[in-house]
């Protein structure tokens, strides 16, 4: 048991696109940046210099070399700076953590560059995936204990911090986040795992989309680090292009799709009926100015891409998007998964799962997303029940909404004695947190 | 009696009595000698001076020497009386530490006994200072530069970045290059400190930084203990670290080009406000030709909107970037004050330390 006193709790929340980590008690996180880290593998970077090819994926096993360090660079300032050779590697895949070693390096970024705080000193609220193994979860407890040493420590699902930021014990949780979308019904404070349902689109994915679309209509979206304004008149610029060899293509897509995200947060809204080539083919356009000074005119892109959340179809469409085989599979609509979700629910709360849907997630910040999910879950669920679909008017706590339930969590007093904390730790092992953290 | 302001920078301690549109009354190095115990000081030519810094990087860090220098400031400076002291103003950096903000409350209140507490963000009151309650501040202090975007009084602090480089490295480039060029001279750094005030300029672009660095004309400049020192190209190199920040061996791109990266995270309908109110502040900021290289290089960013500075109010002090956070925190305690939104004596006695994070945000 873990008592602590006036010490603040860090909540964490490691999503597949950002990071957000801050104070418990405040209402946004201080530190956010992205959850992807730069990567330089020291042998690419040595191979080059000898060999003066670009050649650096063969690397030869005969060579007798030791297998090089890599070096990592995380932060939105670190990534941001393009560095030859840099590739641009994400911890999770599907959700599940692959590589250890990056997510250690993220959370030592968080407490140590953003927040300036000394994590023994400060218990930790961590979000998981609604759906994590145990495995998952019993090498977060290792890591934070062994390394980080923390006093207490306790893994909360998003589903249920979702809730809790909305004042409510039972919900249908629909979490659009980056890299994928989750819907889980929480009863009481807990997920019901039978009914946890997922699908890869994400924010990501339609980024994805709106830049191949782009693409096939020409426009060119240049990263911000290859072009350069030069003055040639007083008053007149003329962008030059930089020509970097060594960059490599997943920086330059990570580049490319920062700025078409800026494109789909700003411009793309949610079309009130499905979509519909014909009917849309006239609507007026909408300009954009891109860093470079290009503007380019969006028309119905704005309303096709949205779509795509509840007719993950119509990405066929889009010419370019060649990997949908794969993904077509698991891809249902939203509102498709939102019934089937509370189908597999008991009789008895389904009525009440209908009237407390909650939208929470980056994607789910999209304009008039709310009123055309609330219009199709009307048409589609059962006549009895009142659909009442819930997000918070502020973009930035929708956004944000996982984080800040764990911020209200750690802050409660009743929630003190519920922390997983060290003695326990070494007491019972790792393994014990299936208790402790439900 | 007003309410006492005071900006501890990690070079200069800014503080006077909550009177804007004048500059603060009290403006001293923040840096201290150690005293011997018997009363003299220590001797110059058994060891080198024992400087003490209470203040590393704009976050509080030898919170002994911070309470003396308090000591100093409240009642010798700005001669309060023992048994009626007043209210207190503090400014704080970004990204400070909540403990740092707990224990320096706990100082005032137990070893000061002041009435009344309030904190701020420097790059808030910086935006006061200059009449507008939205916008970004880049702040170049001596310790650390901040770059702050502000909404309507509020830090967004998704869009603000802190660095941990400032003025000091600067001065270091500057020793660096001039023991390069004048073998000879024995340059202490506060010497170099004192150069660096006097001659440092920008160059106006990059191109003509690449000219300076083949024909300058070098200046000759007496030191204080009589050694003659020969300065060219090297004042341009300072200017010119806080552009291409590779100068101080860093991997990160120039002051404009940070802000405007840091910005883009905002929402698009607010980055047309925040980079059209851009405030300049910090020492550093008046050095000779940085303001017009500024909007320079803001023209050539990468970004469709350019940053634009705003003119500080024709009442304001001259100068003001060097203090605008204390000016911006004297306006602010006329605020906060009288209408009694600031952590009183009876607050802290009932909730203690931990109610600062409550009222003062």
């Amino acid at each position: 048991m873990y008592g602590g006193d006036e010490v603040s709790a860090i909540v964490i929340d490691l999503g597949s696109h950002t990071c957000k980590a801050g104070y418990a008690g405040e209402d946004a996180p201080k530190a956010v940046f992205p959850s992807v880290v730069g990567c330089i593998n020291q042998m690419d970077a040595d191979d080059d210099k000898e060999n003066n090819d670009s050649e650096t994926n063969n690397n030869n096993a005969d060579s007798g070399k030791p297998k090089g360090k890599r070096k990592l660079y995380v932060g939105s300032q670190a990534l941001g700076f393009r560095r030859d050779h840099m590739e641009v590697v994400s911890p999770l895949k599907d959700g599940v953590v692959l590589d250890w070693d990056i997510v250690d390096n993220i959370w030592d970024h968080a407490f140590k560059d953003c927040l300036l705080i000394d994590p023994k000193e400060h218990p930790m609220l961590l979000a998981e995936p609604s759906s994590n193994t145990q495995l998952q979860r019993e090498k977060i407890a290792e890591l934070m204990f062994e390394k980080y040493k923390v006093p207490a420590l306790f893994l909360a699902k998003n589903a249920v911090l979702t809730s809790f930021a909305s004042g409510r014990a039972t919900s249908v949780v629909i979490d659009s986040g980056g890299g994928s979308t989750t819907v889980a019904p929480v009863h009481d404070g807990y997920v019901l795992q039978k009914a946890v349902s997922s699908s890869p689109i994400g924010g990501e994915f339609l980024t994805d989309c709106l830049m191949k679309s782009l693409e096939s209509k020409g426009v060119v979206i240049k990263p911000r680090y290859s072009f350069k304004r030069k003055e040639i008149q007083p008053g007149v610029f003329q962008t030059v292009d930089v020509d970097l060899p060594h960059t490599t293509e997943s920086y330059k897509l990570y580049s490319q799709r920062v700025i078409a995200s800026d494109i789909k947060e700003s411009v793309c809204r949610a079309p009130d009926t499905p979509y519909d080539e014909s009917s849309y083919s006239n609507i007026p356009m909408t300009p954009y100015e891109l860093p470079d000074g290009q503007t380019i005119e969006i028309g119905a892109d704005r309303f096709k891409i949205p779509d795509i959340l509840f007719n993950p179809s119509l990405a066929q469409t889009i010419p370019g998007v060649d990997n949908f085989a794969e993904i077509s599979s698991s891809a249902r609509g939203l509102p498709q998964m939102v019934i089937e979700s509370i189908n597999r629910c008991d009789v008895d709360i389904r009525k009440e799962l209908f009237g407390s849907i909650l939208l929470a997630g980056g994607t789910a910040s999209m304009q008039q997303l709310k009123e055309r999910l609330e219009k199709d879950l009307l048409e589609e669920s059962p006549q009895a029940a009142r659909v009442k679909v819930l997000a918070s008017g502020n973009a930035t706590e929708r956004r944000f909404s996982v984080w800040i339930g764990g911020s209200i969590l750690a802050s409660l007093g009743s929630f003190q004695q519920m922390w997983f904390s060290k003695s326990e730790y070494e007491e019972h092992g790792a393994s014990y947190i299936q208790r402790k953290c439900p | 009696m007003e309410a006492a302001v005071v900006d501890a920078g990690s070079k200069i301690l800014k503080a006077g009595f909550a009177i804007p549109d004048q500059a603060p009354s009290l403006i001293i190095p923040t840096q201290m000698k150690r005293m011997l115990d018997d009363g003299s000081s220590v001797d110059n030519s058994m060891s080198e001076e024992v400087t003490v810094d209470p203040v590393v990087r704009g976050c509080i860090n030898d919170w002994d020497a911070m309470e003396d220098l308090l000591h100093h400031i409240l009642y010798t400076g700005l001669e309060w009386e023992v048994g009626n002291e007043g209210q207190i103003l503090f400014t704080e950096p970004l990204c400070t530490p909540k403990a740092v903000r707990e224990q320096l409350v706990q100082l005032l209140f137990e070893t000061f006994n002041v009435s009344g507490f309030y904190a701020s963000e420097q790059a808030v009151l910086s935006l006061y200072a200059v009449g507008r309650i939205s916008g970004c501040t880049v702040d170049i202090g001596h310790g650390k530069i901040d770059i702050a975007a502000v909404l309507e009084g509020a830090v967004q602090h998704i869009a603000s970045r802190r660095f941990e480089v400032g003025g000091s490295d600067l001065t270091k480039v500057l020793a660096q290059e001039l023991g390069k060029s004048n073998p000879m001279v024995n340059l202490s750094i506060s010497d170099a400190e004192k150069l660096k005030e006097q001659f440092a300029c920008c160059a106006e672009d990059e191109i003509a930084y690449d000219r300076m660095l083949r024909t300058c004309e070098t200046e000759e400049h007496t030191l204080p203990d009589g050694q003659v020192i020969r300065i060219g190209r090297e004042k341009y190199t300072v200017g010119e670290a806080l552009f291409q920040p590779s100068i101080l061996g860093l991997e990160a791109h120039g002051i404009v080009e940070q802000l405007v990266r840091s910005v883009a995270t905002v929402s698009s309908e607010n980055q047309k406000q925040l980079l059209e109110n851009t405030v300049l502040c910090g020492g550093t900021t008046s050095m000779t030709g940085f303001e017009s290289r500024f909007q320079k290089e803001a023209s050539l960013c990468s970004s469709a909107i350019c940053p634009c500075l705003v003119k500080p109010p024709e009442y304001m002090p001259e100068n003001l970037a060097l203090y605008s956070a204390w000016v911006g925190g004297a306006i602010l305690a006329k605020v906060v004050f009288p209408q009694n939104q600031h952590v009183t004596k009876g607050d802290y006695d009932e909730t203690g330390p931990s109610v600062v994070h409550r009222k003062c945000f």
